[in-house]
């Protein structure tokens, strides 16, 4: 197993749970809203993410993230930052 | 008024009122722990503007939705310090919804944060807290009056409220004060936030008596007086800081609240 499958299912686990959706797919089409989501949904999988790869998500920079494959995305890459430090 | 030597810890301290109750105990002497919730960087930044100060500044993140990072947060402190002297219950978050579309997760969510997380402080707060201590609880006033998509945050401060007069007659056997600062129409970010969801009407300045928006240190002027000397023998008392806004026959509807907007601290 690759860490990025690695991280994308530990993170589907995360908001899966929260949401209380099981289907959650990451995709360029797709919201966490789509799926149900509202903004303490959205605070609460952030603060989970953080915690389970003890990483720091800026707020401002996800203003700028739309779909739930960016934010994938922009979790591998905070965590990507984080061993290379 | 001096906190020389006294040891604080401000909840929310690294922003908003927090940071400006942090900035103003520092002042007076006292060497602050600031918690945070997510943003490291805010945190350090204080700790900073506290340090410049000439005092000690240390900063732990702890979710206190959590009652184990609580937990922890207190046994950092012990570690660290030994003691505690004045605990500032300021952290708080909420959803905003009306009181029909109000999630039980959302209840849970706020009420944990704003009232569940004081008594926990409290607590820990009281075990190192041998030589007396203060304690101030920061409420607003939709505790007591009605503002739109308030409901939880609302709740949660009329909670609090109660919880500050359980608190200060129960500890001051142990030589601890609490009371609590009730704020409305502070400027700050969260104020900002709360306000640009177009159900809920700016704060009117020209309806506050005192003709200004209070600011966040003005808050913070008050928590300091209540952990001073000076204010001995205030005690479970909610002192409103609001230039006067509540006197007023204006809606309160128009007059807009301090709060946080969906789910931020």
């Amino acid at each position: 197993m690759t860490v990025e499958a690695s991280v994308e299912e530990t993170v589907k686990k995360i908001a899966a749970r929260i949401i209380r959706k099981p289907d959650i797919v990451f995709s360029p089409d797709t919201t966490f809203k789509d799926f149900g989501a509202d903004s303490l949904d959205i605070v609460q999988i952030l603060v989970a993410v953080e915690d389970t790869y003890d990483i720091e998500l800026d707020d401002d920079e996800l203003q700028n993230i739309t779909d739930t494959a960016g934010f994938l995305a922009y979790i591998e890459r905070k965590i990507a930052e984080k061993g290379q430090k | 008024m001096s906190l020389k030597g006294k040891i604080a810890l401000v909840t929310g301290g690294s922003r908003g009122i927090g940071r400006a109750i942090t900035l103003r105990l520092a002042s007076e002497g006292a060497d602050v722990v600031i918690n945070f919730f997510r943003k490291r960087s805010t945190a350090e930044s204080a700790a900073e503007a506290v340090r410049e100060m000439g005092v000690d500044a240390h900063i732990i993140k702890a979710n206190l939705a959590e009652p184990e990072k609580i937990e922890r947060m207190f046994t950092e402190i012990k570690d660290t310090f030994g003691r505690l002297d004045i605990l500032v219950n300021n952290a708080a978050s909420g959803v905003a919804r009306s009181a029909m579309d109000l999630k039980p997760d959302a209840w849970d969510w706020t009420m944990n944060i704003n009232a569940r997380a004081a008594l926990l402080c409290a607590q820990q707060a009281a075990a190192l807290m041998k030589q007396g201590g203060v304690i101030v609880n920061i409420s607003s006033l939709g505790s007591r009056m009605v503002s739109p998509m308030y409901t939880a945050v609302g709740v949660s401060k009329a909670a609090l409220e109660a919880l500050n007069r359980y608190l200060a007659a129960e500890l001051a056997g142990q030589g601890i004060r609490v009371n609590a600062v009730s704020a409305a129409a502070v400027e700050t970010e969260a104020m900002k936030l709360y306000t640009s969801d177009p159900n809920i009407p700016k704060p009117m300045v020209t309806s506050t008596p005192a003709g200004r928006m209070v600011q966040p240190e003005d808050i913070a002027d008050t928590v300091a007086f209540l952990c001073s000397e000076e204010a001995v023998m205030i005690r479970g008392q909610v002192i409103v800081v609001d230039g006067g806004v509540s006197l007023t026959s204006m809606s309160p509807t128009q007059t807009g609240e301090r709060g946080e907007n969906d789910a931020s601290t």
